[in-house]
């Protein structure tokens, strides 16, 4: 990873933490408290949801499927709405936002999703670029930012390619380019390592913890236990409408770039009396 | 890098159909409006022509009695005294077989034809006459002479244009819809298409003008080229209506002409269908998005 972009990432999630601390004796980072969601007049898919993730802390989220993972991620990065109960986000209630303010707080979060989600007409480049491009960056603010961050997940040589000719992983990377350029302070994904194998999966993860350390929040929905224990980070577990807190269990990340890091954030999960039903 | 479309929409059929359509709905209110506007210059002409006129036509006499100069002189007399009446004046017999010269070919009017003289009659400006009673009284002078109000046989003529102008607005307005219909059809088409793609530029940031500007250029660039495509083949249809029309009925048909103004408006056809395909798909990608969370 290029030190300046480390530097810049790390600059911006720096000023997040501050902003994030402000807020924190209220909403913290992101904060659950009773939520319920449905989606449309269906049955609720989540209820009672109660926890709150700190600054710069990493968890996954674990579960089987259906277990409402997926569901409790498209509530935080606000793509669905809840349908009771209050949901803070960077000191904000969001429940009471307006719609015209999500799109500068989903510029706060960086999205990572299990199909990629890649636009296969745009070059990787481009795809990466896209968060800037609609932040309306200039043009060699982009080209410059982009290459470095695609140098930084190992695909310098294929910056001109499209998805389509990229493998599973290469895409998975670009994905998390992606997500990241805008320097969010949350980083979410929801099953990240679902469509790659398991060398790739862990080279993903890296990424990931990479990017916790210079400051980003991580929530990494997964139901993948061997890279969960591996990685020993805490974890949020949805099972059987229930959400319960593990901590983590290993406290080094196998990872040679890890050497030598600052200590793995404490856990900040505390979740409440949760519940999670399945659709 | 250059600017791309986030959403793909080589992938949707509206890319193909939609200009197809749109050009189908330019030309037909290419045809509507050129009609439109070539009656109306027509109206015009013959408003101009004949505003303010009467004719008089006087039986054609006896060649061996010196012809129909003694009711000419008579009715010229009545009219010349008439109050309104700015000037009268007996049409050239050399006119009158211009006038007839279509219906008889080349050869022209056989010498041995009787024809009726006619007087052309200009009234004062505002001037308010009694064409009826005028028509008496020159009856009773030159018997059988006939007297024409050019301005009521006017009026009948501008109101069957008028009424034909009303159906190409008409026939403008239809199609002007229908090219609405389409292109919401095809934004609705291309929304659910780009479901996925536009969750995801809603995920990471894109406010929904951004989004509803990729459609509205996509719509843009797909009625300007419908446009331009059914104002060149209206274009080329009015051109051979005109050689052919020219050819046919010179002289019996009246003369129709586009002015340069007429063919501005045809050329902005183009522009706004382009203009109605972009406001339109702005207008339905900004609503379906609201409903979006």
């Amino acid at each position: 990873m290029g030190k300046d972009l480390i530097s810049g990432l790390g600059d911006g999630a720096r000023s997040n933490r501050r902003a994030a601390k402000v807020a924190e004796s209220q909403y913290r980072m992101v904060r659950f408290e009773n939520v319920g969601m449905r989606y449309g007049v269906g049955p609720e898919v989540l209820s009672d949801i109660d926890f709150s993730l700190k600054p710069g802390s990493f968890h996954f989220l674990t579960g089987p499927s259906g277990a409402g993972k997926t569901s409790l991620l498209r509530l935080m990065y606000l793509a669905h709405r809840p349908s009771r109960g209050r949901i803070g986000m960077f000191g904000r209630n969001i429940t009471k936002l307006k719609r015209r303010a999500l799109p500068a707080l989903r510029r706060r979060i960086g999205v990572v999703f299990q199909d990629f989600r890649l636009l296969d007409h745009l070059t990787a480049l481009e795809n990466v670029a896209l968060p800037l491009r609609i932040a309306g960056a200039r043009k060699d603010e982009i080209e410059k930012h982009v290459s470095e961050l695609l140098d930084w997940v190992g695909l310098e040589k294929q910056i001109h390619a499209r998805p389509p000719t990229l493998s599973d992983g290469e895409k998975q990377r670009v994905a998390i380019a992606r997500a990241v350029i805008g320097r969010p302070s949350l980083l979410l994904a929801d099953e990240p390592t679902g469509n790659i194998d398991p060398d790739q999966g862990l080279r993903i993860l890296r990424l990931f913890d990479e990017l916790n350390k210079i400051g980003t929040t991580v929530l990494i929905a997964t139901h993948d236990r061997g890279l969960v224990s591996r990685f020993g980070r805490p974890e949020l577990h949805l099972e059987e409408g229930a959400l319960t807190f593990r901590p983590g269990l290993v406290a080094d990340v196998p990872n040679e770039t890890a050497k030598g890091a600052p200590t793995t954030p404490e856990p900040a999960a505390t979740p409440k009396a949760s519940t999670a039903k399945t659709a | 890098m250059a600017q791309k479309y986030d959403l793909f929409f080589r992938q949707a059929a509206s890319g193909r159909f939609v200009p197809l359509i749109i050009g189908a709905m330019v030309y037909l209110a290419a045809l509507a409006l050129a009609g439109s506007m070539a009656i109306g210059q027509v109206i015009e002409t013959w408003s101009e022509d004949l505003r303010g006129t009467l004719t008089v036509q006087i039986p054609a006499g006896d060649p061996a009695a010196g012809g129909a100069s003694a009711q000419i002189n008579s009715a010229l007399s009545i009219l010349l005294e008439t109050p309104g009446v700015d000037w009268a004046e007996p049409v050239p017999v050399d006119d009158i077989n211009s006038l007839l010269r279509p219906w008889f070919g080349e050869a022209g009017v056989p010498d041995d034809l009787p024809l009726p003289a006619l007087i052309e009659v200009q009234l004062l400006p505002g001037a308010e006459l009694d064409a009826a009673k005028l028509g008496q009284h020159l009856d009773q002078a030159v018997p059988d002479a006939i007297l024409f109000d050019n301005g009521a046989w006017l009026q009948h003529l501008v109101r069957f244009a008028r009424s034909v102008q009303w159906v190409a607005g008409i026939v403008v307005a239809l199609v002007g819809g229908t090219a609405i219909a389409i292109i919401v059809f095809a934004t609705r088409a291309g929304l659910s298409v780009h479901r996925r793609t536009i969750e995801l530029l809603h995920t990471i940031g894109a406010k929904d003008g951004y989004i509803a500007r990729q459609f509205q250029y996509h719509s843009l660039r797909l009625g300007f080229a419908g446009g331009i495509l059914g104002l060149a083949i209206a274009t080329v249809t009015l051109i051979v209506l005109a050689i052919l029309a020219e050819q046919a009925g010179a002289g019996m048909l009246p003369k129709m002409s586009l002015t340069w103004e007429h063919l501005i408006v045809l050329g902005i056809l183009p522009v706004a269908s382009a203009l109605i395909a972009t406001l339109t798909a702005r207008a339905i990608v900004m609503r379906a998005l609201r409903e979006m969370p």
